[in-house]
C-alpha cells in the first residue's frame, strides 16, 4: 500500500466517519434529553439529500437561494416533526415513551420513504438516486494529492461539530438540554421547560442531519430507502460512543468510517456492514457503557 | 390469572379454543387459494409477534431481531436439504421434518450464544443490539454465497413436499403453540418472575429472581417456534432468499403488531396481527388508492402511536 493510497483511505474514512458522527450526535442528543428513539432519523439525512438534489440540480435557482430555501425548509420540518410526533409523548413514563416513539417514528419513516420513492419516480426522475457531483480541485499536501470533495466534507463536519459543542456548552438552551439529559427530574425541579428544549433539539438536530445528507451525496449517492440503514449506523455510533458524549460520538463515528473504508479496500465492500456489527459487539463486550459513556443504572 | 380462578371459566375458554381451532382447520376447504394464503401469512406473523412478545412484552426487552430466528430456521433447513440431496430424495417429507427439527435446535443454540453479549444491554440499546444482530445475519447470508447461494437464494429440487393445506395446518399449529406458550407462562412462577423484571430489575433481583437466567430462557423459548415458522414458510414456497425469509418486514412488523394489539398481554399480538393483516390485504387487493399503500400504512401506525401507544387491548381489563 503506497502512502498515497493510505492517505486517501484515511481521509475517506475520517470524512465518512465525520458525517456519521454528526448525524449520530443529533440522534444521541434527542435520545438523552427526551428518551425518544427516533427510528426516522436516517430518513432526515435522505430528505436532505433529496431536497438538495432537487433544488440544486432540477431547478434553476442560484445556489445561495437554494441553500437558504433548504435551511428554511429543513428547520421547519424539524420543528413540525417535534410538534406532531414528539411533543405528545413528552412526560410519559420512559418505557411508554420509548414504545410510542418507535411506533410513531417507524410509521413516519415508512410513509416518508414510500412517498419520496413514488413521487420522485413519478415527477422528477424515474430512477430515484440523489447525488451532487461537484468537481472540486484536488489539494496537494507534501506531494500527495487529496480529494477536494473529501476535504470540503471534513471542513463542514469540523465546523458543525464545533457549533454543536458551542451550543451545548455556551448557550442557555444547550445547558438546559445537558441538564435534562443528566437528570430529567432534577432539571424539572430547577424549572427547565422540557418542551422548549425538545423543540430546539429536534429543530437543530434535524437541520444538522439534513445538511449532513447534502454533504454525504457529494461523495456517494443515496436512494430513497437508505434511511433505516443510516438510522442503524447512527445507533451503532451512539452505542460505541456512549449517549450524550460528544467526544465519544466523534470517536465512534470515525472508528466506523475508517472500518468501513479499510474493509472495503482490503476485503471488498460487501464486508463493510459486517465490520459495523462486529465493532459494535466487540465494544459492547469490552465496555458496555460505550467508549466515553456514563454507566447508566 | 391466579390459581383460584381455575374452574368453569377456564373450561369455557378451552371449549372456545377447541371450536376455534376446528373452524380454522376446516377453512382451507371453504376459501379461495388467495384467502388461504392470506391466512397463512397471518399465522406466520401471529407466531412471530407472540414469540416477540414473550421477551418484548412480558420482560420489557424489545427484541427487534425476531426475524433473525425466522431466517436462520428457514436457511438452516434449506442448506441441509441442499447439501444432502440424497437423503431428501430417499425420505422426502420425513427428511425435511428432521432437518426442520435440527434447524430449530441450531437456532436455539445460537439464541443461547447471543444471549451473553445481548443481555449486557437494556432499553433502547438492547433493541439496537438485536437489530444489529439481524443485519449481521442478513449480510453474512448475502456474503457467504457458497453456503447460501447469496442473493440468488436456495431452491428446493422440484417435488411438492409441503402443499398449501399442510403448510396452513403446520403454521396454524405453530401460532397456536406460541399462544399456548405465552398463556401458560403468564400463569406460572416464571411468568411472575418475568413480570417482576419488567417492573423493576433491582427489586426482582432483591427478591431472588435470577435476572440473566430468566432473560435467557425467554429468548430461547421465543426463538424455537419462530425458527420452525421460518422452516414451514420456506418449505411452503419451495425457496428461501434474503427478502422472503430475512426481509426487514419479518423482524419489524411482529414488533409493531404486538405493540398495536397490546404488548405484554397474551391476546395483544393476536389482535394486532389480525388488524394489520386486514388493513394490509385490504389496501393491497381491494382498495385502489391514489397514493402508495405503504404511505397509508405508515400513517395508520403514526396515528396509533399518537393516540393509543399502549395498544388496543390495554385498559380494557381483558386479554391477560
Amino acid at each position: 500500500m503506497s502512502v498515497q493510497t493510505l492517505l486517501e483511505l484515511v481521509l475517506g474514512g475520517i470524512s465518512l466517519g465525520g458525517i456519521y458522527a454528526l448525524m449520530s450526535l443529533a440522534l444521541s442528543l434527542a435520545l438523552a434529553t427526551t428518551n425518544m428513539l427516533n427510528v426516522a432519523h436516517g430518513a432526515f439525512l435522505v430528505m436532505g439529500a433529496a431536497l438538495s438534489t432537487f433544488l440544486l440540480r432540477h431547478t434553476r435557482l442560484p445556489w445561495p437561494a437554494g441553500l437558504a430555501l433548504f435551511i428554511g425548509f429543513c428547520a421547519l420540518v424539524g420543528w413540525l416533526f417535534e410538534r406532531v410526533c414528539v411533543r405528545p409523548l413528552l412526560g410519559r413514563a420512559p418505557d411508554r415513551a420509548l414504545v410510542g416513539s418507535i411506533l410513531i417514528t417507524f410509521g413516519f419513516a415508512l410513509t416518508f420513504e414510500a412517498a419520496l420513492g413514488y413521487y420522485w419516480a413519478k415527477f422528477v426522475d424515474p430512477q430515484p438516486t440523489f447525488s451532487l457531483p461537484v468537481a472540486m480541485p484536488p489539494f496537494a499536501l507534501f506531494g500527495v494529492s487529496l480529494s477536494g470533495t473529501r476535504l470540503a466534507i471534513l471542513a463542514f463536519v469540523g465546523v458543525a461539530v464545533l457549533l454543536f459543542h458551542l451550543f451545548l456548552t455556551r448557550t442557555p438552551m444547550g445547558k438546559m438540554a445537558r441538564a435534562l439529559a443528566q437528570d430529567y427530574d432534577g432539571a424539572l425541579v430547577l424549572g427547565i421547560n422540557p418542551q422548549a428544549v425538545s423543540a430546539a433539539i429536534f429543530t437543530l438536530g434535524i437541520l444538522a442531519t439534513a445538511l449532513s445528507g447534502l454533504f454525504f451525496i457529494l461523495a456517494s449517492p443515496l436512494g430513497p430507502h437508505d434511511g433505516l440503514r443510516l438510522t442503524l449506523i447512527a445507533m451503532t455510533v451512539i452505542v460505541i460512543g456512549g449517549v450524550g458524549s460528544l467526544p465519544g460520538v466523534l470517536a465512534g463515528g470515525v472508528l466506523l468510517g475508517l472500518g468501513d473504508v479499510f474493509t472495503a479496500f482490503l476485503v471488498g465492500a460487501v464486508w463493510s456492514p459486517v465490520t459495523y456489527v462486529l465493532v459494535f459487539f466487540v465494544v459492547l463486550l469490552l465496555r458496555p457503557e460505550g467508549l466515553a459513556g456514563i454507566r447508566h443504572t | 390469572m391466579t390459581p383460584a380462578a381455575r374452574g368453569p371459566r377456564q373450561w369455557r375458554g378451552l371449549a372456545i379454543g377447541v371450536i376455534a381451532a376446528g373452524v380454522l382447520l376446516a377453512l382451507p376447504g371453504l376459501l379461495t387459494r388467495d384467502l388461504v394464503t392470506a391466512l397463512f401469512f397471518a399465522f406466520t406473523f401471529a407466531a412471530l409477534a407472540l414469540n416477540y412478545d414473550l421477551l418484548g412484552g412480558f420482560l420489557g426487552y424489545l427484541n427487534l431481531g425476531q426475524g433473525t430466528f425466522f431466517g436462520l430456521g428457514a436457511y438452516a433447513t434449506f442448506i441441509l436439504a441442499k447439501e444432502l440431496p440424497a437423503i431428501v430424495a430417499r425420505f422426502g417429507l420425513l427428511a425435511l421434518a428432521a432437518f426442520a427439527v435440527l434447524a430449530g435446535a441450531i437456532t436455539a443454540l445460537l439464541a443461547v450464544m447471543v444471549s451473553y453479549p445481548l443481555f449486557r444491554l437494556r432499553g433502547a440499546y438492547f433493541a439496537m443490539g438485536t437489530f444489529g444482530l439481524f443485519l449481521l445475519v442478513r449480510q453474512l447470508t448475502l456474503n457467504l454465497d457458497r453456503l447460501t447461494a447469496g442473493s440468488f437464494g436456495i431452491y428446493l429440487p422440484s417435488g411438492d413436499y409441503v402443499d398449501q393445506r399442510l403448510a396452513y395446518t403446520l403454521m396454524l399449529g405453530l401460532a397456536g403453540a406460541s399462544l399456548a406458550i405465552n398463556s401458560v407462562i403468564s400463569r406460572t412462577r416464571l411468568g411472575i418472575a418475568f413480570h417482576a423484571i419488567r417492573e423493576s430489575e433491582r427489586a426482582a433481583s432483591a427478591i431472588g429472581v435470577d435476572l440473566f437466567r430468566c432473560k435467557q430462557i425467554a429468548l430461547v423459548i421465543s426463538a424455537i417456534p419462530s425458527a420452525l415458522a421460518g422452516c414451514v414458510f420456506g418449505l411452503h414456497f419451495g425457496y428461501v432468499d434474503l427478502e422472503s425469509v430475512l426481509g426487514i418486514d419479518k423482524t419489524l412488523f411482529p414488533v409493531i403488531m404486538a405493540m398495536l394489539g397490546g404488548t405484554g398481554l397474551v391476546w395483544g399480538p393476536v389482535v394486532g396481527v389480525a388488524l394489520i393483516r386486514v388493513i394490509d390485504v385490504g389496501l393491497k387487493n381491494y382498495l385502489t388508492l391514489p397514493v402508495p399503500a405503504l404511505v397509508v400504512y405508515g400513517l395508520i401506525l403514526m396515528v396509533i402511536g399518537l393516540f393509543k401507544p399502549e395498544g388496543i387491548l390495554a385498559g380494557l381489563g381483558k386479554g391477560r
